[in-house]
């Protein structure tokens, strides 16, 4: 089905969001992200894979309050909606499926 | 520790992103790229952070980030825009402008002033670029002309007569050759009673298919085609005949000429330099001027005698230059010849702006004029910033209400530009009628035929509109702005003014500006009026004062010595003398000249006049060395000047007397030497110049007059020229006030400067009212408290003015190095010329200087003179 269809960065963009859970807004996935990739991300590409998310209905949207900070600007906090949840659940069931028809000897020439 | 300022990402950057950033995401984004800021600053340091930010900012860079989203839209749109509230501030401006009549009164009449210059200006620009550019094929169509390579080259608008024939007959390269002669000032007679000067053509039929003047009546085809026949435009044939039918009717031309008119050309438009209004075919001149076609003499080339062709498509000007008209030349000359004589081709977009081929105009004046105008229009923008910044300050009040009520910036703005639209719509209308008022001076002082017509023009219906929106905008928006910053709480308590970011400096250099470009135009005026009076009162060399300048339409030898003989009968008359042109004459001739027994021509050209036995004396120019001229009739003798005896390369006056000269192909002596004299205007030198008794080409009778008892004299004169020439029309005109003509240009170009001096001078008079108000305005307070504590008049008087004083000699600074450029370099253009002294710029200082002390002194006087306890009590 379209809509639920995640690209990669989209499905890393989605589980940061779950792994924040209460404090995900732009700059926290840009940060863990890139912590976790180790390499740099850049908020352009951050942002607007949240606005691509949000318009597929995956995470919903709230503003959040202001810090001195951020100029006294608000944040926007993201949560993952159950389509979110379902989209990711479906991802990783493809994942696995592929992982366990992987013949024992397909990787052994490495060990 | 130490308080630290807080660091702040460029503020440039964050600038534009808030501006693209859609409205939905602005919040969020930016505090995003703040706390990324803050977060990497402290870990990396600001320098880091900020080229991070900058990254980060050009990543951000996607449609995605301005794309509006459709859900937020309309929250946006509810936003009362500009538009809504466009009655309402027509109706508030009216209203205001009402109120402020003064203000009103002051700003409109500055504005049309500058405007109605720019709309003369204009208007004349169009007039001048517009001539004889509505003939068919136009790009295609050429003037020949001849170019002397001397030793320095000279040009003329004329070629040989045989040239036309042998272009025509020995190349192809163009559709259609059509020479013709321009004579002007030549009699046409209906009956011998009725008889009128006119400017006079023999053209062959080819230049009348070139040019685009339509027949309405007559035959295309045919017409000059027959010998004796004319073609007339039909003013002329209403002049002659009134209501009756001109076709087949008789004229004469001069004594020798009789045509029959076969066709009516619609009335020559006014922008073409072809004013000839009447067309003979061009084989009728050999019985009317037989020595402008004499056979075969390639040696003469006359301004008159004109040659215009059509090339082909696709035929370049250069080739034909380089080709066929170098190939004539080699032709028809022997090989020193060949160089010497050049023939060129010149577009006829150019025939009106040349001024080396007699173009009425220079380009480069016209673009002076441009300037000017647009240093008006400046004037008047300045003087409106200045003034609606001033009165801004009795408005704080309004617009403080305005602002709590919730009035935006952009919305104050706005309302301030339909402001100044209503006033500078108003003005437009009155430069239009004072535009329309100065028409008639214009014309009359050009001599042109201007015209406003904002129906026929679509060229002045776009520009005024154009010019209202420059001005609108350039004198609206500094004030607007100035107006919308105000902050609501200090705007209601009435404290605006001393501290207000760069608007004062602003202001001071605008004045400076305008003080400026009045001092730039005082200077030119000056230098040109002190040019013109050095040469109208030079010296030229000769006598210029009681010379009766007559002409001689038939130059017989018979009807010259009986002319003569009753001349000098009457009883006020000195002495009479016949030539073909005046001392100081622009239309002089110059040719080739073979001194002695030297085996090659000299490589100068000389001037030649023709002028009988009596010329010299009685134009009062010393003979030197030699003798005057014996009477003669054909050319024997020579008088030459010392310019011509330099050029000779000879020691001594002496050591020309007696010599042989081939000069213009005819065989001479040399007789005398006259003292040099200034034979044409101030504008160009003196060069080698002869006069020798060439008979046949006298045209001009001059009668040296007593000025004591002038009337019956002249009245004689007119008696006995008239009874010699009855079919010609007795005109008479003085020395001087022909030599008086060659500075017409000048005398024009000085009147125009004055009186865009004057203008300027009254726009920044008002300019300077208005700043002066705002000052004391804003001093009122200031004044009142200095004259409590023993402040004197004088003491208040000073605090105004060292401060004008201060702008007043900054602009000269900067006026006065660039007035001196501009004006030697007018100047260069006068061999004899002033130098321009400091006398000049100290009068131009003190004009200025006079007018501020006059403008400012009125308006601080008065509130010196106020009473503290007015000024004082409010508070």
């Amino acid at each position: 089905m379209k809509g639920t269809q995640l690209g990669e960065f989209e499905e890393l963009v989605l589980l940061t969001i779950a792994l924040l859970y209460d404090d995900a807004y732009s700059v926290a996935v840009v940060e863990t992200l890139g912590q976790r990739l180790e390499r740099p991300m850049s908020l352009g590409a951050v942002h607007r894979t949240m606005q691509r998310l949000e318009e597929k209905g995956l995470v919903n949207s709230r503003f959040g309050e202001s810090t001195a900070e951020r100029g006294g600007r608000r944040k926007r906090l993201f949560t993952v909606t159950a389509v979110g949840e379902q989209a990711l659940q479906e991802a990783r069931r493809i994942r696995n499926e592929l992982w366990d028809g992987i013949p024992k000897t397909a990787f052994g020439h490495l060990s | 520790m130490k308080p630290k300022q807080r660091a702040q990402p460029p503020r440039w950057a964050e600038r534009f992103l808030e501006r693209i950033i859609a409205p939905h995401l602005r919040e969020e984004t930016l505090g995003d790229l703040d706390e990324l800021f803050h977060k990497r600053g402290h870990r990396y340091g600001y320098s880091k952070a900020r080229l991070l930010y900058l990254v980060d900012g050009l990543l951000l860079l996607h449609p995605r980030l301005w794309r509006r989203n459709s859900t937020d839209l309309r929250f946006h749109t509810s936003k009362p825009a500009p538009i809504a509230m466009l009655g309402n501030y027509f109706k508030v401006a009216i209203r205001k402008l009402n109120r402020h009549r003064s203000y009103t009164l002051i700003n409109v009449l500055s504005l049309g002033l500058g405007i109605a210059c720019a709309i003369l200006i204009f208007t004349l620009i169009k007039y001048h670029l517009s001539f004889d550019t509505f003939h068919a094929n136009r790009d295609r169509i050429y003037r020949i002309h001849t170019e002397f390579h001397g030793d320095k080259v000279r040009y003329n608008t004329g070629v040989p007569n045989p040239l036309g024939e042998a272009f025509r007959k020995g190349y192809s390269v163009a559709e259609k050759v059509g020479r013709v002669a321009f004579l002007p000032k030549r009699v046409v007679a209906v009956s011998p009673e009725k008889k009128f000067e006119e400017n006079i053509a023999f053209a062959d039929p080819d230049f009348l298919n070139m040019v685009n003047f339509p027949l309405v009546q007559g035959n295309p085809q045919t017409v000059l085609k027959d010998r004796n026949t004319a073609v007339i435009t039909d003013r002329i044939a209403k002049k002659y005949f009134g209501t009756d039918d001109p076709i087949g009717k008789l004229l004469q031309v001069d004594d020798s000429l009789h045509v029959r008119i076969t066709g009516i050309l619609r009335d020559l438009p006014p922008n073409t330099d072809f004013r000839s209004e009447v067309y003979i075919p061009f084989d009728n001149l050999k019985d009317h001027t037989p020595w402008m076609v004499e056979k075969d003499w390639w040696f003469s080339v006359s301004d008159d005698m004109q040659c215009f062709i059509r090339l082909k498509p696709g035929v370049s000007a250069a080739s034909v230059d380089n080709h066929v008209l170098s190939a004539i030349s080699s032709k028809y000359y022997n090989k020193d010849m060949a160089k010497y004589f050049r023939f060129k081709l010149q577009p006829l977009s150019d025939v009106h702006f040349n001024p080396k081929l007699k173009g009425h105009t220079e380009k480069k004046n016209l673009w002076a004029f441009a300037l000017i105008g647009l240093f008006l229009i400046m004037t008047t923008c300045v003087n409106f910033v200045n003034l609606a910044t001033a009165q801004a300050l009795g408005r704080s009040k309004e617009i403080g209400v305005r602002k709590v009520l919730g009035s935006e910036r952009g919305m104050l703005f706005w309302q301030f530009m339909a402001e100044t639209t209503v006033i500078v719509g108003l003005a437009t209308g009155v430069a239009f009628g004072l535009a329309c008022l100065a028409l008639p001076l214009v014309n009359q002082l050009f001599e042109i035929e201007l015209s406003l017509n904002l129906v026929k023009d679509p060229y002045l219906l776009t520009f005024l509109p154009a010019i209202l929106l420059v001005v609108v905008f350039f004198s609206g928006s500094y004030p607007g702005l100035i107006l919308a910053r105000f902050q609501p709480v200090l705007a209601l308590k009435g404290r605006l003014s001393q501290h207000q970011p760069g608007g004062f400096s602003l202001r001071k250099s605008l004045v400076v500006t305008q003080f400026a470009i009045s001092q730039l135009l005082i200077i030119g005026t000056l230098v040109i009026a002190n040019q013109l009076r050095y040469s109208q009162q030079a010296n030229m060399g000769f006598r210029k004062d009681a010379v009766v300048v007559l002409p001689v339409p038939d130059n017989k030898k018979s009807k010259i010595n009986t002319l003569t003989a009753q001349f000098s009968e009457l009883a006020g008359v000195e002495n009479v003398t016949f030539f073909d042109t005046a001392p100081a004459s622009e239309d002089v001739g110059s040719t080739g000249i073979w001194f002695g027994s030297r085996t090659e021509a000299e490589t100068f050209s000389i001037s030649i006049k023709a002028g009988d036995n009596r010329y010299a004396s009685t134009f009062g120019i010393p003979i030197v060395a030699g003798r005057d001229l014996n009477p003669s009739d054909t050319i024997r003798e020579y008088l030459v000047n010392e310019t011509a005896v330099k050029a000779l390369r000879l020691a001594s006056n002496r050591a020309v007397i007696g010599k042989t000269a081939i000069i213009n192909g005819r065989k001479g002596t040399i007789v005398g030497v006259m003292k040099d004299f200034h034979y044409r205007s101030f504008h160009t030198g003196i060069e080698p110049l002869c006069i020798t008794t060439r008979s046949e080409n006298y045209s001009q009778c001059g009668v040296k007059v007593n000025l004591a008892n002038l009337g019956p004299t002249l009245a004689g004169l007119e008696k006995s020229w008239s009874s010699m020439y009855p079919s010609s029309i007795f005109t008479y005109q003085f020395l001087d006030e022909e030599i008086d003509r060659f500075y017409k240009l000048d005398n024009m170009i000085l009147w125009l400067i004055q009186a865009f001096a004057a203008i300027a001078i009254v726009i920044g008079c008002l300019g300077l009212y208005g700043l002066v108000s705002f000052m004391i305005a804003q001093k009122t307070k200031e004044i009142g408290v200095r004259k409590v504590l023993g402040a004197s008049v004088p003491g208040i008087l000073w605090l105004f003015g060292k401060e004008f004083f201060r702008l007043l000699v900054i602009a000269f600074v900067l006026a006065a190095p660039l007035a001196w450029w501009v004006m030697n370099g007018w100047l260069n253009d006068f061999v004899y010329r002033i130098e321009i002294g400091a006398g000049i710029f100290a009068v131009a200082i003190l004009i200025t200087l006079g007018i501020a002390v006059v403008t400012v002194g009125y308006r601080s006087l008065k509130a010196a003179l106020a009473n503290p306890v007015k000024s004082l009590r409010s508070d």
